[in-house]
């Protein structure tokens, strides 16, 4: 559904600070799948999700929708059809409107905003009728300011703005990395339901390579902006810890020193 | 013209700073133009025999178009937001010495929007009082209609969190558009009716015109908590005639041999918005404005 063909990605070129954070990634991401990318500190994780995302230009390649070419289009228009969530909680709502209001604004996305009320009584009973779901009591407080909210209450109601207006695809980058344990769980849960009950496409980066096993039908590794590692479907059921460092140690002809790096508990 | 007076017809002005400082985040200092540019449209319609209520909508109508020039630069061009802001100032200075013709056009003998009601047997100053009022509760209530529109949660959201809009499929570069231009639109409304009371309309009576602006919307916040809306764009009304009623007290004082007189306006303000700023209560609010 979405394809990346030859990406590359270098920044402060010809300057002393160049850093090839791409090079040379291809990737065909089907209808349906829940990839989980994984890779150490700097393999580029983010600036792919970026580049699909459209909050990044590639140097070179193309990012194809369907059989549309999107490389130039800008960030808000590929809203449409793709929802992201940041690893920041803060990133994805604004404080100072009401959790209302910022739902507003996701149930417009990729429709033109002119002078109707944003939020009136009819789209106001469904936010409620969302937020519910979360489980959270959210409904009761749809008219406080979202900066009001913990951590994890905002990353939530960013997941379900980010899955609002229909998006063909979901970008997740670590966004239950700043949470406690307890509420990363509760995100990743209600992220995994989400993307099964509406049948999104979605790309979750993790350091956790637990969740990375457990959850999606794909796994990614990233290594110094290639991918090194990508194993799908029944391969992937059953698949180990253990299983993917060896794996990783294979295909790079050298063991991981330093498994930090790709572990994170 | 008296403190409350000031407060009032300065307030549209100090709502249009608002506007873009507070909503939409971007320091604009074309208004410093545009004040002065919707005088000199309105006194040049109502000396060439024009209506001068159509004048005000032509001041308004001639704001909007600084400010979207202003946005342009910003966001096509790529300016730096206060850059561009001083380029449409200076380019308006010489634009407002064309439209006038001369620096400075006296009203007096004219028929101004006060006209109708003074000959209605109404004393000067409650006619003035009176229609200020009613232009300030009229764009009062626009702007709170227009924040909770579509276009004006994103518009607040531009301001808020530039990632989150983006995310959301907003096109920053036309809020920035619509918010800067109908900023400037009502300032320049608020230049028409300044010139319209003062009697006459000068290139120069747009300077310091942010600052004064800034200076309101502060003050406001620190009277009014700006938690909702309805109550932040009433806060700056506040804010404008406290901050007026200030300044008349402050050139009111005589400071042993020294007596502050209209010229030392722009400094009085600069200090009451430097005290405003290190005010703690103050500067947490506007964690965004000082960094
Ligand atoms: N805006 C930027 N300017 C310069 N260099 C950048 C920028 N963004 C990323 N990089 C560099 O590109 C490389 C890849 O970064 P990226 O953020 O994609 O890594 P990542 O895999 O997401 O890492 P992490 O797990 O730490 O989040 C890194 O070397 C990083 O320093
Ligand atoms: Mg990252």
């Amino acid at each position: 559904m979405i394809e990346l063909q030859n990406i590359k990605k270098v920044f402060n070129a010809g300057t002393v600070n160049e850093n090839i954070a791409i090079q040379g990634i291809d990737l065909k991401i089907e209808k349906g799948d829940f990839i989980t990318v994984i890779g150490s500190n700097g393999a580029g994780k983010s600036t792919m999700l970026s580049i699909v995302a459209g909050f990044q230009t590639p140097d070179g390649g193309r990012v194809l929708f369907g059989d549309k070419d999107i490389t130039k289009v800008p960030e808000y228009k590929r809203a449409e059809y793709i929802g992201v969530v940041f690893q920041d909680p803060l990133s994805g709502t604004a404080k100072s409107l009401s959790i209302e209001e910022n739902m507003a604004i996701a149930a417009k996305r990729g429709t033109k905003r002119w002078f109707r009320r944003g939020v009136n009584s009819k789209n106001r009973k469904y936010f409620a009728e969302r937020l519910k779901e979360l489980g959270l009591g959210l409904e009761e407080r749809l008219k406080a300011n979202a900066g009001l909210l913990s951590g994890g209450q905002r990353q939530s109601l960013t997941l379900l703005m980010a899955a609002m207006a229909n998006p063909e695809m979901l970008l997740l980058d670590e966004h239950t990395a700043a949470l406690d344990p307890k509420t990363a769980e509760l995100v990743m849960n209600l992220t995994d339901k989400l993307i099964k009950d509406m049948g999104l496409t979605a790309m979750m980066v993790t350091h956790n390579m637990k969740q990375a096993l457990d959850f999606g039908n794909r796994i990614i590794m990233m290594h110094e902006g290639q991918i090194i590692l990508d194993i799908k479907g029944e391969e992937k059921q059953g698949l180990t810890i253990p299983d993917l460092l060896g794996m990783f140690e294979k295909v790079r002809g050298v063991g991981i020193t330093d498994d930090k790096l790709l572990l994170s508990k | 013209m008296g403190a409350i007076e000031h407060g009032l017809v300065f307030s549209l002005m100090a709502l249009g700073v608002f506007l873009t400082l507070r909503a939409l985040d971007f320091p604009d200092i074309s208004v410093d133009g545009s004040l002065p540019l919707g005088a000199a449209v309105s006194a040049l319609l109502i000396t060439k025999g024009y209506d001068q209520f159509l004048s005000v909508a032509a001041a308004a109508l001639a704001g909007f178009g600084a400010g979207a020039i202003t946005a342009l630069l910003n966001t096509k061009l790529k300016i730096l937001n206060l850059l561009a802001g001083i380029l449409t100032m200076i380019g308006l200075y010489s634009i407002n010495l064309r439209v006038m013709g001369m620096p400075n056009i006296p009203l007096l003998g004219y028929d101004t929007v006060f006209t109708p009601l003074e000959s209605m047997g109404i004393p000067p100053q409650v006619a003035s009082i009176g229609l200020f009022a009613t232009f300030t509760v009229l764009v009062c209530v626009f702007l709170v209609w227009f924040f909770h529109t579509d276009i004006g949660l994103a518009l607040r959201a531009t301001g808020d969190n530039l990632k989150m809009v983006k995310a959301q499929g907003v096109n920053t570069d036309r809020m920035i558009f619509f918010g800067v231009a109908l900023s400037n639109a009502f300032v320049a409304m608020s230049g028409a009716l300044v010139a319209q009371s003062l009697g006459f309309a000068d290139v120069n009576m747009g300077i310091g015109t942010v600052v004064a602006g800034l200076a309101s919307v502060i003050v406001g916040e620190a009277v009014l908590s700006s938690s909702t809306v309805l109550k932040a764009v009433v806060g700056v009304v506040v804010g404008s005639m406290i901050y007026r009623l200030a300044v008349a007290y402050a050139l009111s004082v005589e400071l042993g041999p020294i007596k502050l007189s209209p010229g030392d306006l722009n400094l009085i303000t600069a200090i009451i918005v430097v005290i405003a700023l290190t005010f703690p209560g103050v500067r947490k609010k506007l964690g965004g404005l000082r960094s």
